[in-house]
């Protein structure tokens, strides 16, 4: 899992060394990746349709109480509306739940990035995780195979008997079809202030120096003193689930620490300097996807610019780069205004969530001991 | 599995001769005998505030996956400690796929489980207490949940000595508990150990047919009534694994995890029991002697429930056994050559249900604790 990121320390210390340099200069940044626009991956439909429907369904959680959706709800760009996530059922999320529009042009996933290899992998890990859906694999191939519909979905989409193999490719071809489209910014139809806002995020604000590209991410970790949730810690059912991921995690003294760490558990350096680093979050759906942060700390856009605005948060490791940044509340206005420019139109219709109830019984098989397993 | 083996080839000859005689000598068997103390092991001894600790946890839910699913809800104290359908209800969206068996006089048993895959009552909770249809429980998310709740701060670390509650302690906890669900003062302990009137007439003429005519002995002998040895009797299959989609999905799980040849995982219909474990043909279909003690609370019987009172049970082996796919040839054939027609009239298999009922004693019933809550810890 550490993979994509191992050398992430030596890109944050170029990076900051590059920062140094232009911020003294006073010139703009070099070269970051250009902002858009989105470029739909090719999918296959008939895939990406089982995948729909696993994606919907209850029964890919250990007690069939919670799908992918559950979560990741359509109305709120695929994220949820809440400052920390729900859990499987007796734990609680710890973090915002991210949204998945365009995660499939993602680099690496989670809020401290350490999945990094692919969408296949994520969602073995979304499904299998105790406090996410608790499922045991071997399970939900067995429950996927006894419903009929899936069992023909399997076969027109190629992929023959349904196997938790193949629910892990489904899975990520259809969140291949979750990607932006008719946002103002990408259409060309931006309001002045949005424009303005544009000039002031990709010049004297410098958010462009992390959230470059298409999805206005580098897919990379910073500490920008976000400060800390306390409901996590006061709410022992959330504090219990970020303490049993802690020590899944390798984190020394889980018991004791009241912070999320976040990049910390992927190289754990020996002088923690990758506690409170998070990755750089996609800047695009903003406006389904409130509260803000990795942990929901914010509300509003206007909230996070003003973090921003103010130099963040405090923390011994904090970026350097993070410092005031002497926007007029006008200047913030219009920032807010482009960031809000690049949501876009809501991803709700049959195209992309599936349309009935997904019913969490079994057909019996009648002629069982005619037909082979 | 070679002495086994032995033993079984054994005890095959000897009931061939016995068969032939038409009479077991009860001799050859460990009688039956007053069920004394349960063995206690050197490596958990017994306190009172470990087994009010593994009180606790054994009514506790968040030992579990959803915190829905304690021992207890398997376990019922009302239904025999057991659980009162063919199959045990499982997590929740799931049905297990065996029939869940008592807790009570567990702490006897060397082998737990239907095909005997735990050693010990240790062994046998976090089994349990992590299976998909069980509990579905994760270790890490398990024990931080414990050290939420002050009490279980306290109290383990009072029994164990600890800073926080540790998952395996748990375990030897809710053992210990178990190890004091015993029922040794039934009719025909009181009868075995001297007081005669213990039992009726119709039960002792049970007893005799058991130790003789019915040749019961052969296997459920000794003090527990049971050699712990494995037997295809030949059980029929589950009901529910033709009738229910849910029970179908469970039973492919099951033979897919447990490890199969894919051949096998294709044509298997029935519960290879025992072959699980070893992985040899001759131990398809076969299943762990149960104990006969505390039976009357805790119908339906058989590894799959297949019999739901102990007349059926009888009239079951009065006829010789039954047939399931590990006796007609479709996998392998392994019924034992000691189930055979035993040429019982009415009245003995009434006097012999008799008798087992008198294996049962008065119902053990405790008060459920009071579980403790979760707390927020102080900030450091």
């Amino acid at each position: 899992m550490t993979i994509s990121r191992s050398k992430c320390g030596f890109a944050l210390t170029l990076g900051a060394s590059l920062m140094g340099a232009t911020l003294l200069a006073g010139t703009a940044f070099a070269d970051p990746v250009p902002l858009g626009p989105i470029v739909a991956p090719e999918v296959n439909e008939a895939k990406a349709l089982l995948g729909q429907r696993l994606f919907f369904d209850k029964r890919l959680s250990g007690d069939a109480a919670i799908s992918c959706a559950s979560c990741h709800q359509p109305e709120n760009g695929y994220a949820d509306d809440m400052a920390l996530s729900l859990a499987y059922p007796g734990s609680k999320g710890f973090r915002n739940t991210p949204t998945l529009i365009n995660t499939s042009l993602a680099a690496n996933w989670m809020h401290d990035g350490r999945l990094g290899t692919n969408l296949n992998d994520v969602t073995r890990e979304m499904i299998t995780e105790t406090y996410l859906m608790n499922m045991d694999m071997r399970l939900m191939q067995e429950r996927i195979k006894q419903d009929p519909v899936y069992v023909e979905m399997f076969e027109s989409a190629g992929y023959g008997e349904p196997s938790n193999g193949s629910i892990r490719k489904a899975i990520p071809e259809y969140l291949a079809t979750l990607t932006s489209r008719g946002a103002a910014f990408d259409n060309g139809t931006m309001s002045e202030a949005a424009q303005r806002g544009q000039a002031l995020f990709e010049g004297k604000a410098g958010c462009i120096s992390c959230h470059n590209g298409p999805r206005l991410t580098d897919d990379q970790a910073y500490n920008v003193g976000t400060p800390e949730n306390p409901e996590i810690w006061s709410d022992p059912m959330r504090h219990m689930t970020y303490a049993a991921f802690a020590q899944f995690m390798g984190i020394e003294n889980y018991m004791n620490i009241r912070r999320d760490v976040g990049a910390q558990i992927i190289r754990h350096p020996a002088d923690g300097s990758d506690i409170g680093s998070f990755n750089t979050p996609t800047l695009r759906e903003l406006t389904y996807t409130a509260p803000y942060m990795h942990n929901g700390t914010f509300d509003s856009l206007f909230e996070v610019v003003a973090f921003y605005n103010n130099g963040g948060g405090q923390d011994a490791n904090k970026d350097e780069r993070i410092k005031p940044l002497g926007l007029t509340f006008a200047e913030q206005k219009e920032l807010v205004a482009f960031l809000e420019a690049l949501s876009g139109d809501p991803l709700t219709g049959p195209a992309h969530v599936w349309p009935d109830p997904i019913s969490t019984n079994y057909p019996t098989i009648e002629n069982w001991r005619e037909v082979q397993n | 599995m070679k002495p086994m083996n032995n033993k079984l080839v054994l005890l095959a000859s000897v009931a061939a001769i016995a068969t032939s005689a038409a009479m077991v000598s009860a001799q050859e068997y460990p009688p039956l005998a007053p069920l004394g103390d349960p063995p206690i092991p050197l490596d958990n001894k017994m306190t009172d505030a470990k087994v009010e600790l593994g009180k606790i946890l054994f009514w506790d839910p968040r030992i579990g996956g959803d915190a829905s699913t304690a021992c207890v809800t398997c376990h019922e104290p009302d239904q025999g400690w057991g659980f009162g359908d063919s199959l045990s209800r499982g997590y929740p969206g799931t049905v297990h796929w065996r029939n869940s068996q008592s807790v009570i006089n567990s702490a006897y048993l060397g082998q737990l489980f239907w095909a005997g895959s735990a050693a010990s009552l240790e062994k046998q909770a976090p089994s349990a207490a992590k299976g998909a249809v069980a509990g579905n429980g994760e270790n890490e998310v398990m024990e931080t949940r414990m050290a939420f709740i002050p009490e279980y701060v306290t109290r383990f670390n009072e029994v164990f000595g600890t800073q926080w509650p540790l998952i395996g302690d748990a375990w030897a906890a809710i053992a210990a508990f178990e190890r004091t669900l015993i029922v040794n003062d039934t009719p025909v302990d009181k009868y075995l150990g001297g007081d005669e009137s213990a039992l009726t007439e119709e039960q002792v003429a049970g007893m005799g047919l058991f130790n003789g005519k019915a040749g019961c002995i052969q296997c459920h002998n000794g003090a527990q009534a049971t050699d712990e040895n494995y037997y295809n009797l030949g059980v029929p299959p589950a009901e529910r694994w033709e009738e229910d989609g849910l029970a179908q999905v469970t039973f492919r799980y099951e033979i897919y995890a447990k490890g199969v040849t894919q051949e096998m995982y294709r044509v298997l219909k029935d519960d290879p029991g025992l072959y699980f474990r070893t992985k040899e043909k001759d131990h398809m279909g076969k299943f762990r002697t149960p104990p006969l003690r505390y039976t009357a609370y805790t119908a339906p019987y058989m590894h799959n429930g297949a019999f739901w009172d102990l007349e059926e049970v009888v009239q079951f082996y009065n006829a010789g056994g039954g047939e399931n796919d590990f006796t007609d040839g479709t996998m392998a054939s392994t019924k034992s050559d000691l189930i055979k027609p035993l040429g019982l009239d009415d009245d003995e298999v009434g006097q012999l249900v008799a008798f087992l009922e008198a294996f049962s004693g008065d119902e053990l019933e405790v008060e459920p604790p009071v579980l403790p809550p979760y707390e927020a810890m102080a900030s450091e």
